[in-house]
């Protein structure tokens, strides 16, 4: 495992704008398999970045890398400048925080709780200040109620603060995740498939949700599979397809690369009927319809009968 | 309710679900209601005078129930069983004044209670037949609490159950008798109580902890193992026929409104303890039994709140007792020192945190499983260390099997702890010193469980004990958290040690097991945490008394003890894993409700004004 | 020092007995994640039942001619209690939280050995079991009594066989893929419940033949042994790397090796005179134990325990 670490002498960057996350040259080797291939990100701050990519095409492993949970075989992170280092606990301290695939609440700690977790980062009253219980810890406990709540407020879970985060129906659970993550005020916050399952109405919802986080001045990194909801809501999207960075762009460039339509759709095989073919045959059934019009009730059905 | 399928262009209609039944549902056997009640209430009155009768011809049945119209040991027993079960009964049916008695459920509280008379009597009459030999030596006193009790059992298992059946529920669409039983023991949960004003719910409060410490008083002085049987069955059913009234709820409502007033009652209570007592024999057994749950508080820290499996606690209480004793000014001790009390604790303390960071730091990186063999192993390791250390084996610090000896009592800012005081007229041996001692010492480590659990660090065992890979994606250094929880658990043990050494004036390597028939040990340590509910303040302390008293007091099981130890601990994590005071967290974490445990008080009330 | 081919024989023949025990942790712990407290138990069971064998045969019967039915005997009775523990104690709380199972083992191996306690004739203190007269062999410049040349036939010959079954046969490849990935593995029709109990089953069975070892070499047995036998195995699977079967038994053999030299020569060692001899034995497997979790937690070869996360 070769790590390349520089000392952190920022690049200089666009006027106004500060590197929030910089990804160089990331590969994660798995033994034989390659799941990440040297893959470069940028995030600026107040951006909103989108990261898709066919199932397996590496790109949780890749948000694992930027993490910390995994340790990255090449390449290096670098958060506002500075290299972070490979232990996840480090990496939320140092502002990075993150939601999950499969939802990882603490199912069995209300929905408040959640949060205060989120919170421990940002706070450092340990064993002996609990145990003491002097003036410092009971503002410091007060503070994270305060911060929890205004958290809760901004996702709409206020009213459930006492539920229990295993009792939430599936979309305050994502909600809460959000929320959970936000409480250790990073300045980049990473969504992995934050609508997986979610209704139309809950799907905009969210997207409400991380337009208002961008607001308040956190930069977004997002992996999702679901298309109208990235391209509504993403400054930058980049494809990764079996490991490596495909394309990188506006939502509009990326719609329309080919390269990405091929590996989701993939490409078309030999002596596939062309639009001449495809023209006869739905001029054929337009005739066929024609001639059993007499019998039907037009009800809008096609030749066969069928409902709609 | 008619479906229409409009493919179909037809309407089936599915048959309409059952109205809920207002009344509850039927009883397990099919007796009108009136007969229920009746048959319940004469069953109880004539329990209640049978135990005025004789039941045995002979003394030599232990506790001597061979007096006309003055009741004793079992048969009183049987007594406040059969008042329990009128008690009930009457609340349920709306007797001005008792009403109090049952805002929750009605007919399973007077079911049980009818059921642990029934068992206190049907014990009784088989533990004469077993010790005397033969329904011969029967009174005919015995055979009318026999009938009577069985009289109230079946008329309690007439009356209606509490709450209707789910219609949902397919089990239930044809209840046989069994699911009939089972149903008419749940409750539902009681009404919220009107308010009382503050003085009130301080007293009902004081009043609880005065019947708890006679409750307690009476089951540690039982003399005898038939006694002390027949009190747990009573005090097992009525302590569920008391929670399935909605009584256990709404105090614990009024103890969580104010916690620290029910802790300063329940330490009051404990104290006058020693003052209960005329000698000082059953006080040794208290003293004992505060030391074993103390140390049981403190691996709850450490599995309770953590989640760390620790198999080898005993010994850090061994290291904290040996560093006492060789600084204690024992003759038999190789330091030839002699440290004052206070000093003696820190080095307890602290030797045990020093065990406790260096077998952590190591293991606690790694998987669970491995903390727990190594834990093990120290366990062993300690004791044959501390065996070995004699001089021959090793080099000469702990006098080696012998162990260390003579331990000079206390003697703290003047106070002779080994010797008799008068306070307030009444006489304390030295038992009762070192437990006030140790009292003291619980209500230190109660107060730092109570304060460790609700903070930042509290928050932070739970959440690495639900999910360590999120927690850390939080910013929790798993790795700290863990280590603090396990050297926080060493530094308890070790201040406990320090006063068990006192306690039994010598410590010796066999003290310091993983099982045996004595506690402490560490299977037994692990075992009162578990059997009394993790993460609770209570639970370890309940389960530690029984854990000592049920070998202490059934002395007759003798060899099979352990056997019976073991069985109980692989049925008890088959059938009730949480325990008996069950942390709300763990019971869901062992069980799913399919419910939604919505608090009460309705969304958006917090907790501290529902 | 110069009886160190002695000491190293020792040490082999030693480590071997915990290999072979450490084989039924190993794989037990490698399909379920269960570290099976009553193990050693199980063991302890065999050896009883070894001993049992011998106890019915008709006095004077050679103990050559007896060896082949205490060991069927042994063999037998722990695998009948590794059965029964799997199906009766641990089957029921195979999705339970990891707490329950682990009680749950410490419970029956509390009983299992107050079972022998209390009910087997005379065993509330050591039983003598059968030992070979005659003299020691001389093999290889060490003396190897000959209740050890037992093992040292045994011991190779059942990794063989293990090493094929689980390579070369059906239900060998449907443990791999079990331990592996056991959701998967039910989704391609393999019985897991069946692989698990057969994992037990092997584990109990390689204890039964150490527990005739164990009784051959120290001529007693009684109802403790269990428990140091089966925290040295557990040591031993963990040193080799959890889940590993030639682990275990790598890992078995540097341990009864370190035990060996340690309890010989540790003495030597200038400011140690003290800490020599069998009243420490036990104590340097938890020191080797330490020392690998510190340096090299997973193990000598590597774990082989699927990912649950």
């Amino acid at each position: 495992m070769t790590t390349t670490t520089t000392t952190g002498t920022p690049q200089a960057q666009p006027a106004g704008r500060t590197d929030v996350l910089r990804a160089s040259g990331v590969t994660m080797r798995f033994g034989g398999l390659t799941a990440v291939r040297n893959v470069d990100l940028d995030v600026d701050s107040g951006e909103i970045v989108g990261l898709i990519g066919p199932n397996g095409a590496g790109k949780t492993t890749f948000f694992n890398c930027l993490t910390g949970l995994y340790i990255p075989t090449e390449g290096q992170v670098a958060y506002k400048g500075k290299v972070l280092p490979h232990r996840s606990h480090l990496v939320t301290k140092a502002g990075i925080a993150r939601t999950f695939q499969n939802i990882r609440l603490f199912a069995n700690m209300t929905v408040l709780e959640n949060v205060l977790v989120g919170r421990h980062t940002r706070t450092k009253e340990g064993l002996l200040s609990a145990l003491l219980r002097g003036p410092g810890f009971r503002k410091a406990e007060r503070g994270s109620e305060e911060r929890a709540m205004e958290l809760l407020e901004f996702t709409g879970l206020a009213g459930k603060r006492e539920h229990l985060a295993r009792n939430l129906p599936y979309g305050e659970q994502r909600k809460l995740e959000i929320a959970r993550a936000l409480a250790s005020e990073p300045g980049l916050l990473l969504l992995d498939e934050p609508t997986a399952g979610m209704t139309a109405g809950e799907t905009s919802a969210t997207r409400d949700l991380v337009l208002a986080v961008r607001e308040q001045g956190t930069a977004v990194l997002v992996i999702e599979h679901d298309m109208r909801f990235i391209f509504n809501l993403c400054d930058r999207v980049a494809v990764l397809v079996q490991g490596e960075k495909l394309v990188e762009g506006s939502p509009e460039a990326v719609q329309a690369d080919e390269r990405v339509v091929a590996a989701y759709l993939g490409t078309p095989f030999e002596g596939e009927p062309g639009e001449a073919e495809a023209a006869e045959v739905r001029e054929a059934e337009t005739r066929e319809a024609a001639a059993h019009d007499g019998g039907q009730t037009g009800t809008g059905e096609n030749p066969k009968g069928e409902q709609h | 309710m008619a479906t229409t399928d409009p493919q179909a262009g037809t309407t089936a209609t599915t048959a309409p679900a059952e109205p809920l039944d207002p009344t509850g549902a039927p009883g397990t056997l099919p007796l009108p209601p009136k007969a229920a009640r009746t048959l319940t209430l004469a069953g109880a009155v004539g329990t209640f005078a049978s135990t005025m009768l004789a039941w045995t011809w002979t003394a030599e049945f232990p506790g001597d129930l061979t007096y006309y119209g003055s009741p004793v040991d079992l048969q009183t027993l049987t007594l406040a069983g059969s008042l329990l079960t009128i008690a009930f009964l009457l609340a349920g049916n709306g007797v001005r004044g008792l009403r109090w008695l049952t805002p929750g459920g009605r007919t399973a509280p007077v079911t049980l209670a009818a059921l642990g008379t029934f068992g206190v009597a049907w014990f009784t009459a088989g533990a004469i037949a077993v010790v005397l030999g033969g329904f011969i030596h029967f009174e005919p006193g015995m055979w009318v609490a026999v009938f009577t009790s069985l009289l109230t059992v079946v008329g309690a298992l007439g009356l209606r159950a509490d709450e209707p059946f789910d219609p949902a529920d397919p089990a239930l669409r044809d209840p046989g008798p069994w699911q009939r039983f089972r149903h008419s023991l749940k409750a539902p949960a009681p009404a919220a109580a009107r308010e009382l004003p503050g003085w009130a719910e301080l007293l009902t409060i004081a009043v609880t902890f005065g019947v708890g410490l006679f409750v307690f008083t009476y089951g540690i002085d039982t003399p005898y193992g038939e006694l002390f049987i027949g009190f747990l069955i009573l005090v097992g059913f009525g302590a569920t026929a008391l929670a399935r009234a909605g009584l256990s709820q709404r105090l614990s409502k009024l103890t969580a409104k104010h916690r620290n007033i029910t802790f300063t009652a329940a330490f009051v209570a404990a104290a006058c303890f020693p003052f209960t007592q005329s000698s000082d024999q059953y006080t040794s057994v208290a003293a004992n039994i505060l030391i074993f749950a103390t140390v049981a508080l403190g691996l709850n820290v450490v599995v309770g709140l953590a989640g760390l499996l620790d198999l080898g606690y005993v010994a850090f209480l061994g290291v904290g007792a040996y560093a006492a004793a060789l600084v204690s000014g024992s003759n038999t001790s190789v330091l030839g020192v002699h440290f004052p009390f206070w000093a003696a604790v820190l080095t307890g303390a602290g030797a045990s945190l020093i065990f406790g960071v260096v077998i952590g730091a190591p293991t606690l990186r790694l998987h669970g499983d491995y903390l727990a063999i190594v834990t093990l192993g120290f366990g062993e390791i300690f004791r044959i260390g501390m065996e070995n250390l004699d001089g021959s084996s090793g080099p000469a610090v702990t006098n080696g099997a012998n162990g260390i000896a003579n331990i000079p009592d206390l003697v703290i800012f003047g106070f002779n702890l080994g010797e008799d005081h008068t306070v307030l007229g009444v006489e304390l041996g030295p038992f009762a010193n070192y437990y006030l001692l140790m009292l003291f010492f619980t209500i230190i480590i109660v107060t730092i469980f109570r304060r460790a659990d609700r903070s930042r660090i509290g928050r932070a065992w739970v959440a690495v004990r639900e999910d360590e890979t999120a927690a850390r994606a939080m910013g929790i250094n798993g790795f700290r958290v863990k280590l603090i929880a396990f050297a926080l658990g060493a530094t308890l043990a070790g201040m406990a040690g320090t006063v068990q050494a006192h306690v039994t004036s010598s410590v010796t390597p066999e003290q310091y097991q993983f099982v045996e028939v004595v506690p402490p040990n560490s299977a037994f340590l692990l075992a009162a945490v578990i059997l009394g509910g993790m993460g609770t303040v209570s639970g370890p302390l309940i389960g530690a008394s029984l854990l000592y008293l049920i070998p202490a007091k059934l002395q007759f099981i003798g060899d099979y003890q352990l056997l019976l130890f073991g069985l109980a601990l692989v049925l008890l994590m088959r059938y009730r894993p949480e325990g008996l005071i069950a942390d709300r967290r763990k019971k869901l974490e062992f069980h799913e409700t399919g419910q939604l445990d919505v608090p009460t008080g309705g969304p958006g009330l917090s907790k501290t004004e529902a | 020092m110069n009886d160190l081919p002695q000491q190293l024989a020792s040490g082999l023949i030693l480590g071997a007995m915990y290999g072979l025990i450490a084989i039924g942790y190993t794989m037990v712990y490698g399909i379920v994640q269960l570290i099976n407290f009553a193990h050693g138990e199980i063991v302890m069971f065999g050896a009883f039942g070894g001993l049992t064998a011998w106890l019915l045969l008709p006095q004077g019967t050679a103990l050559t001619l007896a060896l082949p039915l205490m060991l069927v005997m042994a063999v037998g009775v722990s695998v009948l209690v590794g059965i029964g523990a799997e199906r009766f104690a641990y089957r029921p709380l195979r999705n339970a939280p990891r707490l329950a199972p682990l009680i749950t083992a410490i419970g029956l191996s509390i009983m299992l050995q107050q079972l022998i306690w209390s009910f087997y004739p005379d065993a509330k203190k050591a039983r003598s079991f059968p030992q070979f007269s005659g003299e020691s062999v001389q093999l290889l410049g060490a003396n190897v009594q000959r209740g050890e040349l037992f093992l040292l036939i045994a011991a190779p010959i059942c990794m063989i066989a293990l090493g094929f079954f689980v390579a070369k046969t059906r239900t060998g490849r449907a443990m791999q893929a079990t331990s592996q990935d056991p959701d998967t593995a039910k989704l391609m029709g393999i019985n897991t419940d069946r692989i698990i109990v057969t994992a037990f089953a092997i584990g109990a069975a390689f204890g039964g033949v150490a527990a005739i070892a164990y009784g051959l070499k120290y001529g007693q047995i009684d109802f403790k042994i269990g428990f140091i036998l089966g925290l040295k195995a557990f040591t031993a699977a963990v040193l080799g790397g959890i889940g590993n079967i030639y682990g275990a038994m790598v890992g078995g053999v540097v341990l009864g090796l370190a035990e060996s030299l340690a309890t010989a020569y540790i003495e030597h060692i200038p400011g140690m005179e003290l800490f020599g001899g069998g009243a420490w034995k036990n104590v340097w497997a938890f020191v080797l134990l330490i020392l690998v979790l510190l340096v090299r937690p997973q193990g000598l070869l590597g774990e082989r325990v699927a990912d649950r996360a």
